[in-house]
């Protein structure tokens, strides 16, 4: 394992019953990046996780933490997580519920250092229980980083944050790569991947679709969206074989096509009147959305 | 800032959690603590101690520590566990690089602070508004034993916890706690139960530590240590097997690093688990069938006389005593009518008070003409039962072998055990009397079987087989007199043992 390898699954099988969640993965994590996970659900995202963080036993291949077994208390001390689904107990207060985790880790930040990177100082003291969604989003986050983790796994952290929140929390995930923190994200928010993946990696029936930065991963996908202003009918548009789909919006109309350049070409020769033309390539939404699509029909690469 | 923690920084840190958790639960923390209490105060004092029966107030002691050693086991380890396993709580602290057994090391020490809290306190109230002589070294290990007896509940509690949802789990837990408790004998004195439910017993682990408990201050304990423990370890190592096991089927591993599901040692763990689960039900068979309880008198009433036997058997009936002498076949021990109050045999009837141990009652005995039936006399025993020592007696004593040029411990044994019954007719003023039988134990509680003498004669007949623990071949004593503090005056009249 290379010393810029901080954690990896090698040609991982995971059955649960009939369903095979993972159908040989093959995944690394490299220091000092942003993975996004995404993936529809079902993909495979939450096994994998579970699997590195040495919740769960691969049936088949390798899982590696610091090169380590990911069970190892060594592996564990250098990385952090926040779950999706965890209640934790309601009469303890943030502050204890900090120190707690804070003792398992070898060189953790103080107390003041944890609570002003999370703007947790207001809340400290407060039982848990009493707390918004939002504020205990940010206690997990802060269980998250106490032990000064190399290496964090976010599951989904921004849901249930509103806008304000979420641009703090992207903030402070930020601050954590350009100190040197590695983090695996799994998000439904493209654009929380958009805003802030080095990397994504698409997953879907339980392996690994498509992998790059956001830029290569649009790339995938030939898809361009194209919107003008014309009083062409739609039949007229929608039979030319360009066009995948055709929708109109308070006057402007839109096609989505794989072949922008012939497209214009018919437009222009059709309509003189043609006009306000933007073409866009398709955002990780649209990416995303194609890459699991063509996955599901069998084919492994993207069309 | 390059200061290492310590594993022990973290086991502190898991338990002050736990700890704090539990205390700042009421819903948990309250009745764990004032319960038991609150049961002793009205079963130990009310009914027990404030009527001088001493014994029922030692027994409630005894009784009312493992009750609440029950709640921190049960429900501190099922309810919360339940709940937490739900919420994603143990998932979440088994991602964490916590010290292995982090997590079960501070839920028990939380678990043993609070059956200190609940045993503490029971043991202070007992030795003072309940009076109880309890010596320093009795409490400590009526304590520890209870702390240490927590385990097979809380081991009970696990698996319930990784079994049951976080919604049923505290109905499904009460539902075994409370009927436990009560079929264990912890609330009433099993002898108060129906012989069906007496006989079933020692299939309940509170019943074992009960027994055990009862040992520690030198109450009457059924079966021997040996049963008790193995019972109770039996229990605590199947159901703490079993909990881990559901766990482990759930993918929560709360000892650290699961191990994989496949591999070669598959059959090596299989034959392991299959070998833990036969000793642990080994043991607890062991222990159940050695637990059997002996035969407890049952509530007998006689030609109107309300009697109750609140016996509690005598620890080893074989205590190294040799057996007394045959009975000589004369079934009347005291008539009265003869001017005199000597039995056919042995020493007495002769009037008896607490002043050798130390206490301040008076008693004076004679006999008066006009007895029970159309008999002419009867034996009169008065007096005034004194405060001063906790176990107060006066009354009039029998000696079937007695020598009166021995001292009392030197007195000999008569051997009962092929007569069915002993009967007195007895009237008075309508106190509570008791029909002691002590046998070779000195220092233990005898054997008592309680009565009311009204204005009227009544007979009062005592089933001799049915009167738990009492060693029928060995008895050196037999007494008739009371133990509730105050004036008293009562006749009694042909007292018989067929």
């Amino acid at each position: 394992m290379s010393q810029s390898t901080l954690a990896r699954l090698d040609d991982v099988h995971k059955r649960f019953g009939k369903i095979a969640a993972l159908d040989g993965l093959d995944l690394t994590v490299n220091r000092g990046e942003l993975l996004a996970l995404l993936g529809p659900n079902g993909a495979g995202k939450s096994t994998a996780i579970s699997i590195l963080l040495g919740l769960q036993r691969p049936d088949r291949g390798m899982a590696g933490l610091f090169g380590e077994d990911p069970q190892s208390v060594e592996a564990r001390q250098r990385i952090g997580i926040m779950m999706q689904e965890v209640n934790l107990p309601s009469v303890m207060r943030p502050r204890e519920l900090i120190r707690q985790v804070s003792n398992y880790y070898p060189n953790p930040y103080d107390m003041p250092t944890v609570l002003e990177k999370l703007s947790l100082q207001q809340l400290a003291d407060r039982p848990y229980g009493k707390l918004s969604g939002g504020q205990k989003r940010q206690v997990q986050f802060a269980l998250a980083i106490c032990g000064r983790p190399e290496l964090l796994f976010l599951d989904e952290p921004t849901v249930g944050l509103d806008l304000k929140s979420r641009e703090e929390l992207w903030q402070v995930l930020r601050d954590l790569v350009h100190e040197g923190c590695s983090i695996v994200l799994t998000t439904h928010y493209l654009e929380e991947a958009e805003a802030l993946a080095n990397r994504v990696a698409v997953m879907a029936h339980g392996r690994v679709v498509a992998q790059g930065s956001v830029d290569e991963i649009r790339a995938h996908v030939s898809r361009k969206n194209v919107s003008y202003r014309s009083t062409l009918p739609r039949q007229t548009i929608e039979a030319w074989p360009e066009v995948l789909q055709w929708s109109e919006q308070s006057g402007r109309q839109q096609v989505v096509t794989r072949d922008a350049e012939a497209l214009l070409r018919r437009l222009l020769a059709a309509d003189a009147e043609l006009s306000d033309v933007e073409v866009r390539r398709a955002g990780l939404a649209e990416a995303f959305a194609e890459i699991t699509a063509s996955a599901q029909s069998g084919n492994g690469k993207p069309s | 800032m390059t200061r290492g923690r310590s594993a022990a920084d973290a086991y502190l840190g898991d338990i002050k959690v736990e700890l704090t958790k539990m205390l700042r639960t009421p819903a948990f923390a309250v009745p764990t603590i004032v319960f038991p209490v609150m049961f002793y105060l009205l079963f130990g004092v009310l009914l027990g101690t404030a009527r001088g029966n001493m014994q029922m107030g030692l027994y409630a002691l005894a009784a009312y520590a493992v009750f609440g050693t029950m709640a921190p086991g049960l429900f501190g380890f099922g309810v919360t566990l339940a709940m937490e396993r739900e919420q994603g709580l143990l998932t979440f602290r088994q991602a964490l690089p916590a010290p292995p057994g982090a997590f079960l090391v501070a839920r028990m020490v939380t678990a043993m602070v609070f059956v200190s809290l609940s045993t503490l306190l029971l043991i202070l109230v007992a030795t003072t508004i309940g009076k109880v002589p309890l010596t320093p070294a009795q409490g400590l290990l009526l304590y520890f034993v209870n702390v240490v007896g927590v385990l097979p509940f809380a081991a009970v509690g696990m698996f319930l916890g990784a079994t049951a949802s976080g919604n049923a789990a505290p109905a499904i837990i009460n539902m075994i706690y409370l009927p436990m408790a009560f079929l264990s004998g912890l609330w009433v004195p099993l002898q108060f139960l129906p012989k069906m439910l007496q006989d079933v017993a020692p299939a309940w682990p509170a019943y074992h530590l009960a027994q055990l408990s009862m040992h520690t201050v030198d109450a009457p304990m059924m079966g021997t240590i040996g049963n008790h423990l193995a019972a109770l370890v039996g229990v605590t190592v199947l159901f703490f097997f079993l909990a881990m096991r559901r766990l482990g089927n759930r993918g929560i591993s709360l000892f650290g690093p699961a191990r994989s599901s496949a591999g070669s040692a598959r059959p090596l763990r299989q034959a392991l688990s299959i070998g833990i689960v036969f000793i642990s039900i080994g043991l607890i068979i062991a222990g159940v069938l050695g637990g059997q309880a002996p035969r407890k008198a049952a509530a007998a009433t006689s030609d109107g006389a309300q009697g109750s036997g609140s016996a509690t058997p005598v620890a080893d009936s074989d205590s190294g005593a040799p057996p007394g002498v045959a009975a000589p076949d004369v079934p009347v021990i005291g008539s009265f009518d003869d001017g005199s109050a000597k039995a056919g045999y042995g020493i007495g009837w002769s009037a008896v008070d607490d002043k050798m141990r130390g206490g301040n009652s008076s008693v004076a005995q004679h006999l008066v003409a006009g007895g029970a039936g159309e008999s002419a006399g009867a034996l009169e025993v008065s007096g005034e039962i004194g405060t001063a020592i906790q176990y107060p007696f006066a009354g009039t004593s029998f000696l079937p072998n007695g020598d009166a040029a021995k001292s009392f411990a030197e007195q000999g044994f008569m051997d009962y055990s092929a007569r069915k019954t002993l009967s007195f007719f007895a009237r008075g003023d309508g106190r509570t009397y008791t029909l002691m039988l002590m046998g070779p134990v000195v220092d233990a509680i005898p054997t008592m079987y309680t009565f009311d003498a009204g204005p009227e004669w009544q007979q009062v007949r005592v089933p001799l087989h049915e009167l738990g623990g009492v060693d029928l071949k060995r008895i050196k004593v037999i007494s008739i007199g009371t133990m509730t503090p105050g004036p008293f005056r009562f006749q009694v009249d042909d007292v018989r043992i067929d």
